[in-house]
C-alpha cells in the first residue's frame, strides 16, 4: 500500500469500496491457484467486469521451490488467455540471463520496464520505447525467448520498431545477440519500421549487412 | 632531403602536392593517376565542377578511372573520413584506391582547421589500407596557416615527380596541440543545461535534458539533434563504465551549433584518437560510432584528474 501513495490512486478508498485487497507476499494462500480462481469467481460474481492483480512476483522465490513458481506463472498466463484477467508481475531488472529468459519466456503478452516495453505480434514482437544498457539485457532475453518460440515453424520472426525511440549500441547489440540462436538455426529476424534515428544506427554499425538480418520500412 | 621511393601498391601513402600554377597540378595528377592505373587499382580525381572538368579534358579516360564532385565527396570532414574508411574496410574484396583532388577548404579560412584535423585524422583511419591520396593545395590562394597545416599533415611532399618526406610532418596525435589544428575550448557561454550522472539509470534523463534544450535553443535539424544525442549517449556510457563514479555533462546552445562536454573522474590517459580505427570485430565500437554521428570529437586529459570529452554538432 505504502508504493500507491503519491500516485494519485486513493488505494485507501478502493479497500473500503471491496474494489481494491492487498495481500502480503508471505501469505501462502495467494500461491494457491484454487485459492485464485474463487476470489476471481467471487469478484465476478459481485459484478465486477474484470480482475487485475500485481504483485512482486520474484518474492515468491524465497517462499516456493522456483519450478513450483515456474508452473504457477505458466498456469497464470494460461488465465489471463482464457478469463477476464490481467496480471503485472513485477521483477528486478537486474537478474541473472538464464533467470530473465525464463521469466520472459512465461510471460507472453509481454514485458514492461521504466523505459521499455515488448509485446507480441504475429510473427514477432514489437519493442517501443528506449533501449539502453538499463535494459539491453531483458530485451536480449525477450528476443531470445520469443524467438526461440517460433524457431520450429516459422522462418522470419518480425521485430517491429515502429514505437523505439531510441537504441544505443547496447540495445544493437541486444538485437544481434538475442535473435543469434534463431538465426544460427536458419530463421530470418525482419527488422520493421525503426524510425529514421533508430534506422541509421543499425545501418551505421551494419547490422543490416548481418547474416540472417534483413531492414525493411513501415 | 632523401628521395623516396615510388609509391608501393598495397600500401598506404598521402601525399603533399604544393602547386603554383595549373601546369605543375596537371603534371602531378596525370603521374598519379597513370600510377594508380597501372597498379591495378580504382583511382578518383575529385573537386569543384570546374576543377573536375578541367582534369577530365586533360586525363585520357579509363574504365578504372572515376571523376567525383566535392559537393557529393566531401560534404563534411567526418562523413567523408568515414565513408573511405567504410569502403575499405567493408568492401567483400580487397579494394586499392588513389584519390586526388584539393579538400574543399571554403572561402573563410575559419572553415580550414576542420578539414586540417581531417587531413591528419585520414593518417590514422586509413593507414590499413591500400589507399593512396595525393593532395593538391595551391601556394598562390591558400593562406600560410593552411599550408603550414598541410605540410604537418602529409607524410611526403610530391615534387616534380619525386617524394620526399615532409620535415614538418606530425603524428595525428602531436598534430592535435599545434596552434593550426585549432582544437577548440569549451565555450565560455553560459551553458543551457548541466547534468551528473552517477549509473548508467541516470542515461535516459540527460538524453531527454539534452534533446530539449537542443530543441528549445538551437535550431538544428531533428536529425542532426538526434544523432547528436546519441553520440553524447555512448560518450556518456563511456565515462560511466571507465572513467569513475561520476560523469558530468555540459551543454552549449547555439542557433547552429551544439556543444557538449562531458568529464568524469577516471584515471585519464586517454588516447585523443579513440574511435578513429576500424573496429575489430568484438572490439568497442561507441566512439566510432560517435564519430559518426556528430561533427568532431576533441577526447583529451583534464587538467588534475579524468577525462574529458569535447562533441560538436556540425
Amino acid at each position: 500500500m505504502g508504493s500507491l501513495r503519491g500516485t494519485g490512486i486513493a488505494g485507501d478508498e478502493a479497500v473500503q469500496r471491496g474494489q481494491l485487497q492487498v495481500f502480503s507476499a508471505g501469505d501462502r494462500r495467494v500461491y494457491d491457484q484454487a485459492w485464485q480462481m474463487s476470489l476471481l469467481d467471487e469478484a465476478l460474481a459481485d459484478g465486477f467486469p474484470a480482475v487485475r492483480w500485481s504483485a512482486e512476483a520474484d518474492t515468491a522465490w524465497s517462499v516456493l521451490p522456483r519450478a513450483l513458481h515456474a508452473d504457477i506463472e505458466w498456469a497464470t498466463d494460461d488465465l489471463c488467455h482464457t478469463r477476464p484477467v490481467s496480471v503485472l508481475c513485477q521483477y528486478p531488472a537486474a537478474l541473472q540471463e538464464t533467470t530473465m529468459e525464463t521469466v520472459c519466456a512465461m510471460h507472453t503478452d509481454g514485458l514492461r520496464g521504466s523505459l521499455v516495453r515488448t509485446s507480441p505480434i504475429p510473427g514477432g514482437m514489437a519493442i517501443a520505447g528506449e533501449v539502453d544498457g538499463t535494459n539491453a539485457g531483458m530485451v536480449h532475453s525477450a528476443l531470445a525467448a520469443q524467438s526461440a518460440a517460433t524457431t520450429g515453424g516459422v522462418t522470419t520472426f518480425v521485430v517491429e520498431l515502429s514505437g523505439l525511440d531510441f537504441l544505443d549500441l547496447a540495445g544493437a547489440r541486444a538485437l544481434v545477440t538475442g535473435t543469434a540462436a534463431h538465426r544460427a538455426a536458419g530463421g530470418v529476424v525482419c527488422l520493421r519500421a525503426a524510425r529514421p534515428p533508430v534506422d541509421r544506427l543499425l545501418r551505421l554499425l551494419g547490422v543490416d549487412r548481418f547474416d540472417g538480418f534483413r531492414v525493411e520500412g513501415a | 632531403m632523401d628521395q623516396l621511393s615510388p609509391i608501393h601498391g598495397g600500401h598506404y601513402s598521402h601525399d603533399l602536392l604544393l602547386h603554383e600554377g595549373d601546369d605543375e597540378l596537371l603534371e602531378g595528377t596525370r603521374a598519379f593517376v597513370e600510377q594508380g592505373l597501372a597498379s591495378g587499382g580504382k583511382v578518383l580525381v575529385h573537386g569543384t565542377p570546374e576543377r573536375v572538368a578541367m582534369m577530365r579534358s586533360s586525363l585520357d579516360s579509363h574504365p578504372r578511372l572515376d571523376f567525383g564532385l566535392d559537393r557529393d565527396l566531401y560534404t563534411s570532414p567526418s562523413s567523408t573520413l568515414f565513408a573511405y574508411q567504410r569502403m575499405l574496410a567493408e568492401s567483400p574484396e580487397p579494394v586499392e584506391l588513389w584519390a586526388t583532388g584539393t579538400v574543399p577548404l571554403g572561402d573563410d579560412p575559419a572553415g580550414h582547421p576542420a578539414w586540417a584535423r581531417y587531413e591528419s585524422a585520414v593518417n590514422a583511419s586509413l593507414r590499413p589500407y591500400a589507399f593512396h591520396g595525393l593532395c593538391t593545395y595551391d601556394t598562390r590562394t591558400l593562406p600560410a596557416a593552411t599550408i603550414a597545416a598541410a605540410k604537418a599533415t602529409h607524410p611526403c611532399l610530391s615534387t616534380g615527380g619525386r617524394r620526399t618526406l615532409s620535415p614538418d610532418y606530425q603524428d595525428p596525435a602531436d598534430f592535435l596541440a599545434n596552434p593550426v589544428a585549432a582544437v577548440p575550448d569549451p565555450p565560455v557561454a553560459r551553458p543551457v543545461a548541466m547534468a551528473t550522472l552517477g549509473s548508467p539509470m541516470d542515461l535516459s534523463g540527460a538524453r531527454h535534458l539534452l534533446k530539449a534544450s537542443a530543441e528549445s535553443s538551437s535550431a538544428l535539424a531533428r536529425d542532426t539533434i538526434d544523432a547528436f544525442v546519441s553520440a553524447v549517449n555512448e560518450v556518456l556510457v563511456n565515462g560511466l563504465e571507465h572513467g569513475g563514479t561520476r560523469v558530468s555533462l555540459t551543454v552549449w546552445a547555439e542557433m547552429s551549433r551544439l556543444t557538449c562536454l562531458v568529464t568524469d573522474t577516471g584515471p585519464g590517459n586517454t588516447d585523443p584518437l579513440s574511435g578513429y580505427g576500424y573496429p575489430a570485430s568484438a572490439g568497442p565500437r561507441g566512439l566510432w560510432m560517435a564519430r559518426q554521428l556528430c561533427e568532431d570529437i576533441f577526447i583529451s586529459d583534464q587538467p588534475g584528474a579524468g577525462c574529458r570529452v569535447l562533441l560538436t554538432t556540425v
